[in-house]
């Protein structure tokens, strides 16, 4: 393999990014860069474009279960941290009783230092909370705002209702444009469906049925970005599918408008 | 917990992963919530099939709580530092199983494709994923394949160059038009590359 120099590691840095230099040739890479700390900032620049490609996949809905699984590890991992620091404390009380009363002086020293240090860092914490409580009051407000903006841009725009068995039970669902680039589905009212089904929004051209979104009704209104322009659309139709949703369409539409 | 939960919606991932740090599993969750989805797909475009990209979303996801102390934001979002875990360990697992994915990759990237069309063909523009497909969209077909190839499969430049039959200077000159032409897209529009 020839040496690492300028040259060669222009010739290299494309794959770098892309993960596609095989051990060796990375390796030489990476200390070259170690030793060039000034091109850095290019490689991270490259690797950021590169990056992008994660963001490219057609979405895929993880199963209930994956969430189910993961949270089951961290709360159980989660518990022992708060042990942990729980015995710290454990641990200083333990070491205050044991040692001698000529010590005792400096560890009421001690003790009325780290309270006063304690009050402090509450003090701070209190401040840096209140802090937080208004900056979320400012994100609060400024989210009322643009519900305000959305539900006035929604008024304004069309909306096609959906019909069918669940609007026949008292469901209601719009598909609403809110300019041409945005379309939603708006539902209310929904039946709940069990936590190993979803629902599914088609977008149908001609007799071919796009996926277009998963949402779970959960009781309150919903609304969901519908993924497939319904430009040239014939229907918008909602089913009731396995959860993670379906390539296809596997039951009868529950809602469906004709465009 | 419910409430704090309820909270920690409005909280930015950087302060979500600031309370991960401290063991915070509620504040975890929260992140999950936002990312699972993004990180699955890429998972899934990776492995190919929904029991490997579930292990590999549960490892990645595990490595975000046990290691958020080692997030940088000065190299980039929560997001994206996410979507890197998957991305590299996602590659760890295809190099260990090269073998036996090389045929069936063989076939395919001889194959006529259909999926730089079909995979980019929708024209979203509302967000960052639009943005990224409409400037994938633009990449010619060669260039497209062999950057998948590095990117979602963990080939080498050496191995696509085998598994193409193309000198390897054609692969690496097809890897740099492929990123500058994606670079050429944000910054023609006057919008920086996303990070």
């Amino acid at each position: 393999m020839s040496e690492m120099n300028q040259e060669r590691f222009e010739d290299l840095k494309d794959a770098y990014v892309l993960d596609a230099l095989p051990e060796e040739e990375r390796r030489s890479f990476e200390d070259y860069l170690a030793a060039h700390p000034e091109r850095q900032a290019e490689v991270d620049e490259l690797g950021a474009v590169a990056g992008l490609l994660a963001f490219s996949p057609h979405e895929q809905e993880p199963s209930p279960t994956l969430r189910a699984r993961v949270m089951e590890v961290v709360e159980a991992e989660a518990e022992p941290r708060h042990a942990q620091r729980r015995s710290l404390w454990s641990s200083i009380a333990d070491f205050l009783s044991v040692r001698s009363l000529a010590f005792g002086a400096a560890a009421v020293l001690l003790i009325g230092l780290l309270s006063w240090n304690l009050l402090l860092q509450g003090q701070m914490q209190d401040l840096q909370g209140q802090v937080r409580d208004e900056q979320a009051q400012v994100q609060e407000l400024q989210g009322q705002v643009q519900d305000a903006q959305a539900q006035r841009q929604v008024q304004q725009s069309q909306t096609i209702e959906l019909a069918g068995s669940w609007a026949d039970q008292g469901a209601e669902a719009e598909v609403a444009s809110i300019n041409e680039n945005r379309v939603i589905l708006v539902a209310d009212n929904m039946p709940s469906v069990p936590d190993e089904k979803t629902c599914q929004i088609w977008v149908i051209k001609g007799d071919v049925p796009e996926p277009s979104g998963l949402f779970q009704p959960d009781g309150n209104m919903t609304a969901t970005p519908i993924t497939n322009s319904i430009e040239e659309a014939d229907a918008v139709a909602v089913t009731v599918e396995p959860a993670g949703g379906s390539d296809q369409p596997t039951s009868d539409p529950v809602l469906l408008a004709e465009l | 917990m419910a409430d704090r939960g309820r909270e920690y919606l409005v909280l930015a991932d950087e302060d979500l992963i600031s309370l991960v740090e401290n063991g915070d599993a509620d504040a975890f969750a929260t992140l999950y919530d936002r990312h699972s989805r993004a990180a699955f797909s890429l998972a899934y475009r990776m492995m190919g099939e929904r029991q490997a990209s579930e292990d590999l979303a549960q490892d990645a996801f595990l490595k975000v709580w046990r290691n958020a102390a080692s997030y940088r934001a000065e190299r980039g979002s929560v997001r994206t530092w996410i979507l890197s875990i998957v991305h590299n360990r996602g590659i760890d697992q295809l190099r260990s199983h090269a073998s036996r994915r090389r045929t069936q990759d063989k076939i395919e990237a001889s194959a006529p494709r259909s999926q730089p069309s079909e995979a980019f063909a929708e024209t979203w523009r509302n967000s960052q994923r639009d943005q990224v497909r409409e400037a994938l969209n633009t990449l010619p077909s060669e260039q497209l394949k062999i950057l998948e190839l590095a990117y979602f499969s963990g080939y080498t430049h050496v191995e696509i160059s085998e598994l193409l039959s193309l000198p390897l200077g054609t692969v690496k000159g097809r890897m740099r038009l492929g990123l500058k032409k994606i670079r050429t897209h944000f910054e023609s529009r006057g919008a920086a590359v996303p990070r």
